[in-house]
Parts: C-alpha cells; sequence; structure tokens
C-alpha cells in the first residue's frame, strides 16, 4: 500500500505539488492525470523515494519513507520499477545488456541462464530480434519495449511505474504499449503487477487503468474509476478528456 | 553564485569525495567499470599527451638553450629542461590535458546520464551511483595520470634532446648525463606526488560537476564548461600549494 499525506514538492522554479493524499494498493491499476508540468512525474519519483517531500508523509506499506537514508530506502525501492519517457537505456550497453543490467549486478548467474533470461523477456515484450542492437538503433516504441523488458527483469517488483509511456509514438506503436502494459497487469499475482501510469494521453490512461487522479494546479482535484471520470462536472476536466467523451 | 549556494556546493563535493574514498575499499567492487575507465583515460588519452608533451620539451629546450647560449652556458640545457620537466611542467602539461579531455568527457557523460534519468534507473534498481559510477572513473584517474605523467616527461625530455642535439648543435650524451643527474629522489617525488592527487581532484570534480547537472542540453554546456575550468584551476593552485609542502619537507631552500 502507498500513502501519500498532505505532501508538497516545489523546485526552484515553484511549487509544484500542495498537500497531496491519496492511497494506492500495489494490485490497482491507477492513471495520473494532468497538464505538462502539474507534478505527475515528480509523484512517481517521490513514491520511489528519488525526490523528498518538503511536507507531508510518505508511507509504503505503513512505513515512513520520508526520512529514510539512501541505504535503507533501496530495499523500499526494489517493490517498484519504472519506465521512464525515453525508456532510459543505457546507451553504452546493447539491449540485452540493458535488459539483464539487473541480473548481472547481482552476480552468481551463469552466463548462459542470463542469456536465456534476456531472450525470453524480449520474447515477452514483442522484439526478441532486438536482441543484439544497441539502443540509438532501435524505434522509440521498440526502446520502450526494451525499458519494459528491462524493469520486468529487476528485482521482481509488485508495482511498476510508468512515465508517459505513449508520448511520442504513432497510434499503432502506443495500441501495442498499452496493449503490452494490460498483458503485464493481467493475470493471478506475482505474474499480476499493479500499475501508476502517468500520462496526458487520456485515451492511453482508460486502455490500462482502473483508478484515475486528475492533478490541478498541485492538488488532486478527481479520484475516481472510469465511468466517475466521464460524468464529471468540472469543466476544466471535462475538456482535458473530451477525447474519450464522444 | 550567492555564498550560501557555494558552500552547499563545496559541501557536496566533499561528501562525494569521502564517499569515493571510502566506497573504494567497499564492496562491490567494479572492477570491469574501473578497467574499461583506466582504457578510456590511460590509453585513449595517449596520443594527445605524447603530442602536448613532444611540443613542450622542443619548446622550453628551444627558450633555455637560446638564453644560455649568449652566457655561453647553452651545454646546461639539459639540467634545466630535466628539472624543469620533471618536477613542474611535466605534471601540469599532462595534467591539463587530460582535465580538457578526459575531465570534459567524464563530465558530459554523467551529466547526460542525469538528465535521461540512467542515474535514477540504477538508484531505482537499489545500486548506488556513486559506487558505480563515480569510485571507478575516480580510481581510474588517479591510477592512470601518474602513468601518463612518466610518458609524458619522457617525450618532452626526448622532444628537449631532439632541439639541443639537431637545432643548438649540442653534445646528446652529455643532454642525457645532465637528465640522468636531474633524476634525484627528491625531484622524482615532487614530480609524482603531484598527479595522484590531480588525478584525483579531475576526476571527482568532473563527477560532481556532471552529477549535479540540471536544465537540458544547456546545463550540460555549463556544467560541462564549469567542471574543465574548475578543474584547470584546482591543477594550478594545488601545484602550488603542493610545490611549497614538498620544499619545505625537503628543506628545498624558497
Amino acid at each position: 500500500m502507498i500513502e501519500f499525506r498532505d505532501v508538497s514538492f516545489s523546485y526552484n522554479h515553484g511549487k509544484v505539488l500542495q498537500g497531496i493524499s491519496f492511497s494506492a494498493r500495489f494490485s490497482e491499476k491507477i492513471a495520473i492525470l494532468g497538464p505538462s508540468g502539474e507534478g505527475k512525474t515528480t509523484i512517481l519519483r517521490l513514491i520511489l523515494g528519488l525526490l523528498r517531500p518538503d511536507s507531508g508523509r510518505i508511507l509504503i506499506d505503513g512505513t515512513d519513507i520520508t526520512d529514510l537514508p539512501e541505504r535503507e530506502l533501496r530495499e523500499f525501492r526494489t517493490k517498484f520499477t519504472i519506465v521512464f519517457q525515453e525508456g532510459a537505456l543505457f546507451d553504452s550497453l546493447s539491449v540485452q545488456e540493458n535488459v539483464v543490467f539487473c541480473l548481472r549486478e547481482r552476480r552468481g548467474m551463469p552466463e548462459a541462464e542470463i542469456e536465456a533470461r534476456a531472450r525470453e523477456l524480449l520474447r515477452r515484450v514483442g522484439i526478441e530480434e532486438a536482441i543484439g542492437l544497441m539502443p540509438e538503433e532501435l524505434s522509440g516504441g521498440m526502446q520502450r519495449r526494451a525499458a519494459i523488458a528491462r524493469s520486468l527483469c529487476s528485482c521482481e517488483p509488485v508495482m511498476m511505474l510508468y512515465d508517459e509511456p505513449t508520448t511520442g509514438l504513432d497510434p499503432a506503436a502506443a495500441d501495442n504499449i498499452c496493449r503490452l502494459i494490460n498483458d503485464l497487469s493481467s493475470g493471478e499475482p506475482p505474474e499480476r503487477k499493479g500499475i501508476i501510469i502517468v500520462t496526458h494521453d487520456v485515451a492511453a490512461a482508460v486502455k490500462v487503468a482502473e483508478r484515475f487522479l486528475y492533478l490541478r494546479a498541485g492538488r488532486v482535484v478527481f479520484d475516481g474509476d472510469l465511468s466517475a471520470l466521464k460524468g464529471t462536472e468540472d469543466p476544466g476536466l471535462r475538456e482535458f478528456i473530451k477525447g474519450i467523451l464522444k | 553564485m550567492k555564498l550560501r549556494e557555494l558552500f552547499a556546493e563545496l559541501q557536496d563535493f566533499y561528501v562525494l569525495s569521502l564517499n569515493v574514498l571510502v566506497g573504494t575499499f567497499r564492496r562491490p567492487y567494479y572492477v570491469r567499470e574501473t578497467v574499461e575507465q583506466m582504457d578510456y583515460a590511460g590509453a585513449g588519452s595517449f596520443f594527445i599527451v605524447f603530442l602536448v608533451s613532444l611540443f613542450i620539451g622542443m619548446a622550453l629546450s628551444l627558450q633555455i638553450s637560446t638564453e644560455l647560449s649568449s652566457l655561453g652556458l647553452k651545454m646546461y640545457t639539459g639540467k634545466i629542461v630535466g628539472i624543469s620537466i620533471i618536477r613542474e611542467i611535466g605534471p601540469v602539461a599532462v595534467a591539463l590535458s587530460y582535465a580538457g579531455r578526459v575531465g570534459s568527457g567524464m563530465t558530459s557523460e554523467l551529466g547526460s546520464m542525469v538528465l535521461g534519468h540512467q542515474v535514477d534507473m540504477i538508484r531505482v534498481f537499489g545500486m548506488d551511483p556513486v559506487k558505480k559510477l563515480v569510485t571507478p572513473r575516480v580510481v581510474s584517474s588517479t591510477l592512470m595520470l601518474p602513468l601518463l605523467t612518466v610518458i609524458g616527461d619522457a617525450v618532452a625530455l626526448a622532444g628537449g634532446y631532439y632541439i639541443s642535439v639537431f637545432a643548438s648543435h649540442q653534445s646528446g650524451s652529455f643532454y642525457w648525463s645532465q637528465i640522468i643527474d636531474a633524476l634525484t629522489f627528491d625531484n622524482i617525488l615532487a614530480g609524482l606526488a603531484k598527479p595522484f592527487l590531480f588525478g584525483f581532484l579531475t576526476a571527482a570534480i568532473s563527477c560532481h560537476m556532471g552529477l549535479s547537472a540540471r536544465g537540458g542540453a544547456r546545463g550540460l554546456r555549463r556544467a560541462t564548461t564549469s567542471a574543465v575550468v574548475l578543474s584547470t584551476v584546482t591543477i594550478i593552485i594545488t601545484d602550488f600549494m603542493l610545490t611549497r609542502v614538498l620544499f619545505f619537507f625537503m628543506e628545498m631552500p624558497a
């Protein structure tokens, strides 16, 4: 369970989050919506402990991680994995090396087993043929798929965080990514993983999420399911989701 | 920059340096990364060090032999070139070339990893980015710069020999005997102690600036420029301070 209690955060240029509170179970499929610059990605970084809030508390499984030292935070981070907007693949490593980065670091696993795991994960995300390529040789969609495969290879996360996974992709590639996210978050635990997707692409959000949070002026102004979202009376939110109201 | 920001920056730098020093002797050891960095920093810098040292040695020999010639003392060119290169000019010239090539490379590489969220990914995977990225760079730099300095000194002395013999028409064997006279323990210590510190400082400054990069391509440019400027100034100031300290301990008159 993730709990945000009255969390505020600011960058040098000003306040981004102003006392937001919400809680999420690890098995939930949540989309955080809002225009650019509203602090959506900041929420993901706060969950991972990559940023520390100015005020408020963040609890993971009941433990307050707000002031935990970096070394202790690492244990909590292994519950999650994240796919950043551009994939964040290591450009000096091949696709295979990227995917098994975490396994190699843990050492002790035979090389043949590592390679088999890389193949299996790349097959699962549909780009097995890219195993020997370098990240710059991949299209945007393939880079995201490789990043998802790498995330799956990390320390058996219970929840996957996606930062704008469809931004910059053509509709077909975006659709493929949504399908992949759904595949990975379906089934039974431990195969089924909860997700938090941060996006301003409402069409993509409704394909993968069951619960929606809408951010405006650093606050959560909507928290509900798809039918509540479609039935909202908030004119700003209605304008934002007009693409799915048609 | 405000005074408070300056002190915060200095504090971050000291904390990073301390973490690197402590981390060097703690598991996990990133041997493969360290060897890769040694190849990039050491073998990759050979050509620039060779060129810079060769022409510095030749220019120095030309200047000194011309001046000494007017006093009828040009046979001592080798001694002065030897002492200048071994004690002072060799370590500083090689360190400055190194900061320009390797230091700027470290900053831009780490900076782009910060901006591309790759450093965040390392943290998400439960690793320490200082241990994984900074320690191998600082260790390799601390080890490779002294080695490059020895090579640079040798090339500069050979350049000096070329000018002394073929332009200034001096005796080659006398030039080398003067150089061998200059290779005293004190001179070698003075010349080789410096590059260890220069290598550590250059890499620590460059990595710190890289990890502090913010604000897209412009921020990366600012970080890289700052790293090279700071490394250059630090090398020159540290050189003076180390020289004073070494002179004090070797009881050499100022």
